[in-house]
């Protein structure tokens, strides 16, 4: 086998792996939505689908699967076909540059292989940026490619608000980088190393809590989700953008959305609370003398980083009524944009007097 | 022409600091997170549990009979006056032989339609009509709602098995149309 061959195949199996994780995820959130939502509002959720009805996700999945796929007449047939696919790909992609584990370099036959990040390039949070302003274009095609006034609307909608809110998710990670130095996904959280408090959030010349704030307000609002979910708002748009869509298209949609979620909090925990870091030096279980499972804890740490952010997005959803219309556009331009601006000024202030003492 | 404008109000720090630390958005989210803490469902699921019926629950209704297995209906049609989403329909007959009696030849309801008020059971003279505590009625067809005498006997039967005897073998002073009510006094003799 060829060296490139031989790097396919490692890269193939990371994607597939990758994949195969956010898609697990995707299945668990759909039940844990459900349920925390439900034990929220003193409901029990889905019961039904085996014990506890834990088997709910696999019967929503088999019934999307087999449910007639229905194209509205007058429908532009190539958008309507490739919108969905204009949401999800994006939602996935992001995932290459996710350092999910330790920045080790294992050697397999040879070749020097990164096993805990597909790819680390050096604009990856650029790159992250990137495609998920293109996940907008799926969910405006899809609205417009309908032809039905709710998914025009709600496509309408979902435009201005992801511009809106694009902004301020690029502007709350400036401080980051202007503290790190770098784009670098795996940079950014190898810097963190070390006691909880030199993570972004909490770290020392410029703490970016309130970069978190925004951050995390933000990206509730790209990715729709209560209180921001006026692109979908049920009770003015039916379903927003996705009204006409059935059946698998549907179910890409569906996935897009969940997969966005799981995105953005991974981002969220890799910027600014360390991601894979433990908030202690080093690891547990390489002071027990486990150095070589080390990558274990630290994973763990990933996920119960990027668990609780999306545990915070069910929390607001069970807890907030929507936003108008307006009062959304007033919150991202009149209070968000301006919070961030005077964060990245902050913070290269501190940065710069910080080195200037040093 | 200007808006009149609200006082400028002066800056209160309290306040301030509430809004920027989104003091009422936390404590909405304290709310949501103690009922999950102390989670304590009020719902029951419904087909495996049911809710226990109140006493004087007004579920499916039913014709009843004596303890002879004779109809208590005499085919007045005040049931179907005092229905007032007219459900029901009797067609009212002579009992062949016997003049002086009458009863329900056909007698409908028409379940679609009725809001279960009792008001046919209380403008019953014989109690021949009881409300029964079946609920669970949903048919894929309608018209299985439409239900004629037989089928309201059944309902009645399989309700209420402990029958009443006949009016004239309960106690002597109850007869036909003049039942002693104990709370009206007396006539005078």
């Amino acid at each position: 086998m060829t060296e490139l061959g031989l790097r396919l195949a490692i890269t193939l199996t990371q994607i597939s792996v990758i994949v195969g994780i956010v898609i697990v995820t995707v299945l668990l959130l759909t039940l844990a939505e459900r349920k925390v939502l439900g034990w929220m509002q003193d409901r029990m959720g889905p019961m039904e689908v085996g014990p506890y009805g834990s088997l709910q996700p696999f019967a929503d999945a088999i019934k999307l699967f087999f449910k007639e796929d229905i194209m509205p007449a007058g429908a532009n047939k190539f958008l309507f076909t490739a919108a969905p696919l204009l949401a999800l790909i994006p939602a996935f992609i992001g995932f290459a540059v996710i350092p999910w584990g330790p920045d080790l370099t294992w050697e397999i036959a040879g070749i020097a292989v990164k096993p805990f990040v597909i790819s680390d390039i050096n604009i990856g949070i650029l790159y992250i940026l990137a495609f998920a302003s293109l996940g907008a274009y799926g969910i405006i095609l899809g609205g417009w490619a309908s032809n039905s006034k709710y998914s025009l609307l709600g496509g309408l909608r979902s435009a201005a608000q992801i511009i809106s809110y694009e902004l301020n998710v690029g502007l709350s990670i400036v401080g980051i980088l202007i503290l790190s130095g770098t784009l670098s996904l795996v940079k950014i959280t190898n810097a963190q190393e070390g006691w909880f408090w030199n993570w972004y959030a909490f770290a020392f010349p410029a703490p970016q809590i309130f970069a978190l704030v925004v951050y995390v307000i933000s990206t509730v609002a790209e990715t729709n989700r209560v209180p921001f979910d006026l692109p979908e708002a049920e009770s003015e748009l039916v379903a927003g953008f996705f009204t006409e869509y059935s059946g698998l298209r549907f179910a890409f949609f569906y996935l897009a959305e969940y997969a966005n979620m799981v995105l953005v909090s991974c981002v969220a925990s890799a910027l600014f609370l360390g991601g894979w870091n433990a908030p202690y030096p080093g690891t547990l279980l390489s002071l027990i003398g486990l150095p070589s499972l080390a990558w274990i804890e630290n994973t763990m740490w990933f996920a119960f980083k990027t668990y609780s952010f999306l545990f915070l997005f069910f929390w607001l959803r069970a807890t907030l009524p929507r936003l108008r219309y307006d009062q959304l556009m007033r919150f991202g331009w009149k209070v968000l944009l301006p919070i961030a601006l005077a964060n990245i000024v902050i913070t290269s202030i501190a940065v710069f007097i910080y080195q200037q003492l040093k | 022409m200007t808006t009149p404008s609200a006082a400028p109000t002066r800056l209160n720090l309290r306040e301030w600091l509430k809004t920027i630390t989104f003091y009422e958005i936390a404590v909405g989210m304290k709310a949501t997170l103690m009922h999950l803490l102390k989670y304590k469902p009020i719902t029951l699921q419904y087909p495996h549990e049911k809710r226990t019926l109140p006493d004087n629950y007004r579920g499916m209704l039913a014709l009843l009979r004596y303890d002879d297995g004779t109809e208590k209906c005499v085919g007045c049609d005040l049931c179907e006056a005092a229905c007032p989403s007219r459900v029901i329909r009797v067609v009212s007959a002579e009992v062949p032989g016997e003049p002086t009696k009458r009863y329900s030849k056909e007698y409908y309801m028409d379940m679609t339609r009725c809001l279960f008020c009792g008001m046919c059971v209380d403008a019953c003279p014989v109690d021949a009509l009881g409300m029964t505590r079946e609920f669970e009625w949903a048919v894929y067809d309608k018209r299985q709602l439409h239900l004629n005498k037989q089928q309201l006997l059944a309902i009645g039967d399989r309700s209420f098995p402990v029958r009443e005897k006949r009016l004239e073998f309960q106690h002597p002073n109850t007869a036909f149309f003049n039942v002693a009510f104990k709370h009206v006094p007396p006539k005078p003799d």
